[in-house]
């Protein structure tokens, strides 16, 4: 199983850039795929959601946006 | 655009990418950009404006698009911006927004907070600014309010209720209902949009709106 989140991310996303500083301060582990890097990722994240950042966790729970800050659309 | 220097040169204008080339190496949604071009939604009418305002001593001549792949708007809109060009002889160059802040500076949205895509800047031949759209139409954005609010409403959700303020807990559902209901306007968005360019240029060329 595993036990870290993978959080679907674009560069230049504010929201994206907020929630990884965010972790990153406080040391979370994150497995980051770069939906803007790839046709095969980005379909992948199709399938959890419409709006980067999108988390998901270990235990299959997702999560869209960041925080009160709009991220981008990837429909 | 506020300020009164640009970072726009003619040199620096014909840096960017050809359209034909921004798909090439873009690494998502090339299907999407191929499909949107083909499918032009531009008329007769709209082919015959873009052409009057083109021939003009300062008409466009020139456009300059921020842009990235992977944004929705962008591919839902950047083939018209192609298809304006390729009819009315102008040259269409395309600069990717995160490795052109300097020139997405020059053209932030919403008072200055938001690097929006795409946008599009037409320019006289000697690229002098005219006028410029930015990501949708107005007609657009107050359609995608309407149905944010219909979809708030729907969830038992505050009508002000936005993508910043739902609950974590409606969140999940409140972006899927809005998707849904917003995709299959994307070709009426995309009319609407060459209203506004067509408002826009006629509105700064001081020429009616009119083929």
């Amino acid at each position: 199983l595993r036990q870290i989140p993978i959080v679907y991310t674009i560069r230049g996303c504010d929201a994206c850039v907020k929630l990884l500083q965010k972790w990153d301060a406080e040391g979370v582990a994150y497995e980051e795929r770069r939906v803007e890097l790839s046709q095969a990722v980005l379909n992948e994240a199709r399938t959890y959601g419409s709006m980067v950042p999108i988390i998901v966790w270990p235990d299959g729970r997702v999560q869209q946006g960041f925080e009160g800050t709009l991220g981008c659309f990837i429909i | 655009m506020l300020q009164t220097t640009t970072v726009v040169t003619t040199h620096r204008f014909e840096q960017g990418l050809h359209f034909a080339d921004f798909v090439a190496q873009a690494t998502v949604n090339r299907d999407r950009f191929e499909q949107y071009y083909q499918d032009s939604p531009l008329s007769a009418e709209d082919i015959a404006f873009f052409r009057k305002a083109a021939s003009l001593p300062n008409g466009p001549a020139k456009i300059l698009a921020l842009a990235e792949a992977w944004c929705s708007d962008v591919y839902r809109e950047l083939p018209t911006a192609a298809r304006i060009a390729e009819a009315a002889g102008m040259d269409l160059r395309i600069f990717l927004r995160d490795q052109n802040p300097d020139i997405m500076d020059e053209f932030l949205s919403n008072d200055g907070k938001s690097r929006a895509i795409p946008v599009f800047v037409f320019y006289t031949k000697e690229a002098r600014y005219i006028t410029h759209f930015t990501e949708r139409s107005a007609a657009a954005h107050a359609e995608l309010a309407a149905i944010t609010k219909q979809v708030a409403s729907e969830m038992n959700l505050p009508p002000e209720t936005t993508f910043r303020t739902v609950p974590e807990a409606n969140r999940q559902a409140f972006i899927r209902n809005l998707i849904a209901r917003i995709t299959p306007r994307f070709p009426d968005w995309r009319k609407q949009s060459v209203k506004e360019m067509r408002s826009l240029l006629s509105h700064a060329l001081n020429i009616p709106d009119r083929g």
